[in-house]
């Protein structure tokens, strides 16, 4: 198998005042295509930082990030920028959809980004809504949805422009359980259709949808193992 | 640019309706003076234009220095001879001077009494059609005044209208006492347009003397040039002729000689010169209003910093993101605009309206095509340029701490 994400290495260091924080100590981890890896460790650990490296959203301050075989480093604001926009699709804890604009249009946002036509970026996503069961609710603006339609929103929104990898953070952190488990769910069937989904959690149970958990705390990783696929019967 | 960006910040700008009503409100003010001067100045400006096209480029006047206010209270006043000297001035095809003299002019020698200009008309109908070419004034009623008209008047517009000069107005073949003597109204003019002269009474110049007891003087000479002659050229000619007449020195003289076209497009420039020192005034409350609209986007920025955040993670480029700031600054600006030019036409409109019914129906107002784009542009790039700052500073921020930030 080809990596998708390769991390070499990575620090990142942040300055405050005289003292100097490390987020990240050294991180090595590597993504294969298709795989489902969650990184999980308390709070302050470092993992939403490292989940920033991976999407792109920030760059390391020492060593090398690769996606798809492109150090993206290196890359400018507006080159990563692009990647996101095309090779990843974050889902937030938050949601984060953007409260003035009806589902419809928060989904078609990634699309306009890229430039595509309005007739297409409809279309695509109408399907994509349709797929996650929100016809009916398209016109609806986020406020008139309820946590779980909100998240299906926002998991329509990362998927609308096919993205390679799916960066799920805390992806079920503001639902009810049961929302949760539906979540969760469809994190699942995606990965069975061949998405990388990569998923940042502090909860051991979430963390074990998936194929390979990466332990992090104080910036490194202190342990990498599968998943006990049992324990997530929990919550499911 | 993108549809749905132009959406998105229209939707924003609705969303927070408070605070975009304020920020218009605040720049409609400055666009509304603007609009309702510049439309004055436009129609003050083509007033003159065409009393000027009316006048025709061939005439030249002749006044004595420090002359320009009240025409009876000149320095000095030309006489008969210097009309004459000045007809024979090679250039000069017509040469004529109108008497003026202030007068009492009653309806019934028991009812009140107003001071009005009586001016003499002379009889020579060329000298006649010369007058009138000039004060572009027309006979709306009975006939012109012509040679041994002694105890009969042309009058201004004023005296056809109630409650202006007189409470009754007067018509054709009624009497007035002028100085209270008896005269016979044989035309009434069409208005000029400004209170003062449609209360002119006009008589013929001899009968401004012999019937009035006028002294035979003019604080104006009019000239019109001969056609082949390039009336500036004449005007120079005269000045130094009469100038070498009446033995004065060289910028020292007594009187000043230009032609009707200079005068009128020095009044222009002066015209101008006022309405740019207002427009400016009015372009302080324009800065205000840059400086609400920049602050208005720093806080729309601020406000949506995650949203930018959220943006940047699923793609937006930071051109994206200076677009639609810029964009919403944009239109603050083109809807105060409008808003503005809407309640500075109102203004406009019924300055025009309270100016015509004192008199003046010169001052109305003109609203060219060029004047509305150019205010909707004004205001369109005045705002943007106000939001480009903030919309810069959004447009840099970086994503990973747009997205913390609570």
């Amino acid at each position: 198998m080809k990596p998708v994400i390769e991390l070499k290495d990575v620090w990142k260091t942040y300055t405050m005042g005289e003292n100097k924080i490390h987020a990240l100590r050294g991180v090595s981890l590597t993504i294969q295509k298709g795989e489902f890896v969650a990184i999980q460790g308390p709070s302050g650990s470092g993992k939403s930082t490292a989940m920033n490296m991976v999407g792109c959203l920030d760059v390391p301050s020492k060593g090398e990030i690769y996606l798809d075989g492109v150090n993206i480093a290196k890359l400018s604001e507006s080159s990563l920028a692009q990647i996101r926009g095309r090779k990843i699709g974050f889902i937030f804890q938050k949601f984060n959809l953007i409260s003035t604009l009806s589902a419809w249009e928060n989904v078609m946002l990634p699309l306009t980004f890229q430039g595509m036509n309005e007739s297409e970026r409809r279309k695509r996503a109408k399907e994509r809504l349709e797929a996650a069961g929100l016809g009916d609710r398209m016109n609806h603006k986020p406020n008139e949805l309820s946590g779980g339609q909100q998240q299906r929103v926002a998991i329509a929104r990362a998927l609308v422009t096919d993205p390679e990898v799916i960066l799920a953070d805390e992806p079920t952190g503001n639902l009810d359980s049961k929302t949760g488990a539906t979540v969760m769910q469809y994190l699942q069937e995606l990965h069975q259709k061949g998405k990388t989904i990569i998923m940042v959690t502090h909860d051991d149970k979430l963390a074990h949808y998936a194929d390979r958990i990466a332990f992090l705390k104080d910036g490194i990783i202190i342990k990498a193992t599968k998943a006990d696929k049992t324990k997530t019967q929990v919550i499911a | 640019m993108n549809k749905d960006l132009i959406k998105y910040g229209l939707n924003n700008l609705w969303h927070r309706k408070k605070r975009s009503l304020l920020t218009v409100i605040s720049i409609f003010i400055g666009i509304m003076a603007i609009f309702a001067l510049i439309s004055f100045g436009q129609g003050l400006s083509s007033y003159v234009k065409s009393i000027s096209s009316e006048m025709g480029t061939d005439k030249i006047v002749m006044q004595p220095k420090g002359g320009f206010g009240n025409p009876t209270e000149s320095a000095f006043q030309f006489n008969e001879e210097d009309v004459e000297f000045v007809k024979k001035v090679s250039g000069v095809s017509e040469a004529t001077g109108m008497i003026v003299t202030s007068v009492q002019v009653q309806q019934d020698t028991a009812k009140k009494s107003r001071y009005v200009y009586a001016q003499g008309i002379p009889t020579e109908q060329s000298e006649q059609q010369l007058i009138n070419e000039l004060f572009a004034t027309d006979l709306g009623s009975g006939r012109e005044l012509k040679k041994g008209d002694t105890d009969k008047v042309a009058v201004g517009y004023g005296y056809s209208q109630p409650n202006t000069v007189f409470e009754k107005p007067i018509g054709l073949g009624d009497k007035l006492y002028i100085n209270g003597k008896k005269v016979e109204v044989i035309g009434i003019y069409e208005p000029i347009g400004n209170p003062i002269d449609d209360m002119n009474i006009y008589f013929t110049s001899e009968a401004m003397v012999d019937f009035l007891g006028a002294e035979k003087e003019y604080a104006t000479i009019f000239i019109r040039s001969s056609a082949s002659e390039d009336p500036r050229e004449v005007a120079k000619t005269v000045e130094e002729k009469f100038r070498k007449y009446k033995d004065q020195d060289e910028g020292k003289e007594t009187f000043f000689v230009q032609t009707f076209e200079d005068l009128i497009a020095s009044f222009s420039t002066i015209l101008g010169i006022l309405n740019t020192v207002l427009v400016l005034i009015s372009l302080i409350s324009v800065v205000v209003a840059a400086v609400n609209i920049m602050n208005t986007t720093y806080t729309s920025v601020l406000e949506r910093t995650q949203e930018i955040g959220i943006m940047k993670a699923i793609g937006a480029q930071n051109r994206h993101i200076l677009f639609v700031f810029v964009f919403e600054a944009g239109v603050l600006g083109i809807i105060g605009s409008a808003v503005g030019m809407f309640f500075g036409y109102l203004i406009a409109k019924a300055g025009g309206f309270f100016a015509a019914s004192a008199g003046y129906s010169m001052l109305q107002p003109a609203f060219p095509l060029w004047l509305v784009l150019g205010c909707l542009v004004f205001g369109f790039f005045m705002g943007a340029l106000s939001g480009l700052a903030p919309a810069y500073q959004a447009s840099k921020q970086k994503p990973v701490e747009a997205l913390r930030y609570e």
